[in-house]
Formats: structure tokens, sequence, C-alpha cells
């Protein structure tokens, strides 16, 4: 195995080691950044499915601190640890080891996070974001995205709730304001 | 009079037929694995192929083929894509109205004159994130594929708003789990 990787000491700190590398084999055009064919290209689900647009749109956007709709060498470093909690967590709530996350997993995953959702919710989301003409059940890359919009959502819902009830009552342009401010 | 109107009509039939001819060379050329169903890539690489401005996503779930896609086939097939080709050649039009140095980009003024056109009222501070979300390039403007995203997008929104504003007030009361969905159901 002849080794390609550059030395070490041209890492810049802050940057996970093992990011960097994975930087270089992403950025198949050695132009410095990943742009979206390149990341969707290089992020694989346990079925061996490439992550859909989505979520990779939904990544870069998150790590693209420059707005230019691709990621730097430190946005790509913070990409990596955040996939790896989602990676860890996705097999930790896939108790079956079955490669996807059911209904039942799901609504206890997010029970454990915290969210107090009802089962037939989770059903929903299950089914919308599952693959299609497949069984039911969600893949890493939609676990990241359901779980990172629902993260988003919620802290939008609690701003308004502000006494707690569990309802808001909110203007045409306060919920259009919600969603386009949080979801791209 | 009588003949020149069915010359006219004749016109456009004949056009209409063309129009269906052209599409279909086009989507002959652009279903690259044979499916019958264009999906999303291949509508978007088709699309900045064409006479028409790069469409890129923003937001994909928004993204023209999920407008038109009856069946949830994940992609459009002949039928819908004579829908998309339409809803894109009606938003050109709009967007060159407002674009009047022809410059493919819009400016804010510019955006809230063609949305209100369309029947939204706005704030300014509204247009305002509107244009920080949508000006990709940074440019203070809107190009015309971010243009349609926006369209797009606020058509979604505004749809699911209606369902639950009943009495038509502009104000909705809802629970967590609603508020959720209300928004899954458009990203």
């Amino acid at each position: 195995f002849k080794s390609q990787h550059r030395p070490t000491c041209n890492i810049p700190p802050g940057v996970n080691p093992e990011a960097y590398q994975w930087f270089q084999s992403v950025d198949t055009d050695h132009s410095g950044s990943i742009t979206l064919k390149e990341l969707r290209q290089a992020l694989v689900n346990s079925n061996w499915s490439a992550f859909n647009d989505e979520t990779c749109l939904m990544m870069i956007n998150m790590f693209d601190k420059t707005r230019s709709g691709r990621m730097d060498l430190f946005g790509f470093s913070a990409l990596w640890d955040f996939m790896q909690q989602w990676r860890a967590l996705f097999q930790q709530y896939d108790r079956d080891r079955s490669g996807c996350i059911s209904g039942q997993e799901l609504h206890q995953a997010l029970a454990q996070m915290g969210y107090n959702l009802s089962p037939q919710f989770t059903e929903t989301l299950v089914g919308r974001f599952s693959v299609r003409g497949g069984r039911p059940g969600m893949q890493l890359d939609r676990f990241i995205q359901v779980c990172t919009q629902l993260q988003s959502m919620t802290q939008a819902f609690r701003e308004r709730d502000t006494a707690l009830a569990g309802n808001i009552r909110m203007s045409y342009e306060d919920f259009l304001t919600s969603a386009i401010t949080r979801l791209m | 009079q009588a003949t020149s109107l069915k010359h006219q009509k004749f016109n456009n039939l004949a056009s209409i037929q063309l129009l269906r001819y052209l599409i279909c060379v086009f989507l002959c050329r652009v279903d690259k694995d044979r499916s019958g169903v264009i999906s999303d890539s291949e509508l978007q690489q088709a699309l900045s192929n064409g006479t028409h401005p790069p469409v890129s996503p923003l937001t994909t779930s928004c993204s023209l083929s999920a407008m038109f896609d009856r069946e949830n086939k994940g992609g459009v097939n002949f039928n819908e894509f004579a829908g998309v080709w339409k809803y894109i050649t009606d938003w050109q039009n709009i967007f060159r109205t407002y674009d009047r140095d022809n410059s493919g980009f819009i400016d804010k003024n510019e955006l809230k004159q063609a949305l209100t056109g369309f029947g939204y009222r706005l704030s300014d501070q509204f247009y305002g994130t509107l244009i920080e979300k949508f000006d990709r390039q940074r440019k203070g403007q809107v190009a015309f594929d971010d243009f349609i995203q926006c369209c797009i997008v606020l058509q979604r929104l505004t749809d699911v708003f209606r369902r639950y504003d009943t009495d038509q007030d502009g104000w909705i009361q809802v629970s967590y789990e609603q508020y959720l969905s209300m928004v899954f159901n458009v990203v």
C-alpha cells in the first residue's frame, strides 16, 4: 500500500488528521474545496446507496461558512466530526442491526434525545423518508436529515412557546420566516 | 375574421404539436438511463444544457420534479415534463419583465414587485430575509434559478399555512407536532 498522503505536518491546527486524509480523496479535482457533487460521491449508506442530494446540500449549507456552495478543509473537518457522531447514534439506535431505522427505533431514539413525539408521528416520518419501493426504514442520510431538521424546528417552536403551553400562535409572515431562515 | 381565427387556431395547434415533438426528442436525450422517468439530476442537467438558464438546487425537495411528480416515482414522465417546461417558461417570462436590464438578476425592489404581482403581501423586512437566503451569489440580487426556488418555497409554505388558517385571518394556532408536520411537508 503506497501512501500518497502528504506529510502530516501540512495539516492545519484544528483539523482532524483523518478528516484531512479523507478530504484529499474526496476533493477529486484538487481544487481545495468540496462541491455538492464531490460530497455526494463520497458518502454512502449501509445499503451502499449514495447519500441523497437534500442531506448533502443541508450539510454543505451547515458547514460552508463562506456561503460559496463549497466546503473548505475546516468546514469539512467539522462535517467529519458531525458525521461520526450521527453514525455512532445511528448504529446505537439500529437495535436489530438491519442497517436502517424503523418507526419504533426512531421513536425510541427521539425519546432518548428528549423529544416528546407520538409513535404515530415518528411512523409518519419514517414513511415519508423511507427508500421508495423498499421496506419502511430510514437510512443514515435520512436519519441525519430528519434529526438535524427536527432540532432546528423544535428550537423555532420553543422560542415562540414561551409559556410552555405546547401551542403557539403565529402570523403568516412569522411562519414563513421561521421555516425559510432555518431550513436551508 | 373567422378565417383568421381558424388560421390562428391551427397555428396554435401546430405549434403545440411541434412543441410536443421537440420535447419528445429532447427527453430522449435527457433520460440517460432510459427509465422513462426524468430524475431530478437528469432534469437539472437538461435545463442547464438547454435554452434555459441553469436551475441549480437550493432545496431539492422543493425541486421542480417533486412538484410535478404525481405518483411519487422520483422524477417526471413525458406529460409531467411538459408541465415543468411550461412552468419554467412562464416564470422566465415573468422574470424578464422585472429584469429590465436583462442581466439575469433581479434586485430586492424588483423581487418585491414580482411577488406583489403574484398577490403576496409581505413586509420589507421579510424581503430582506428572502434576498439574504436566495442571493447565493452574494450580489444583493437574485438569479433566475434562485427566483424560481424562492417562488416554489413561498408557494408551498403558503399552501400549508392556508390549510391551518381556516378562518383566513392570517394567524394560526398550532401544536408542536402540527408545526413540525407543516414544515416537514415542505422540506
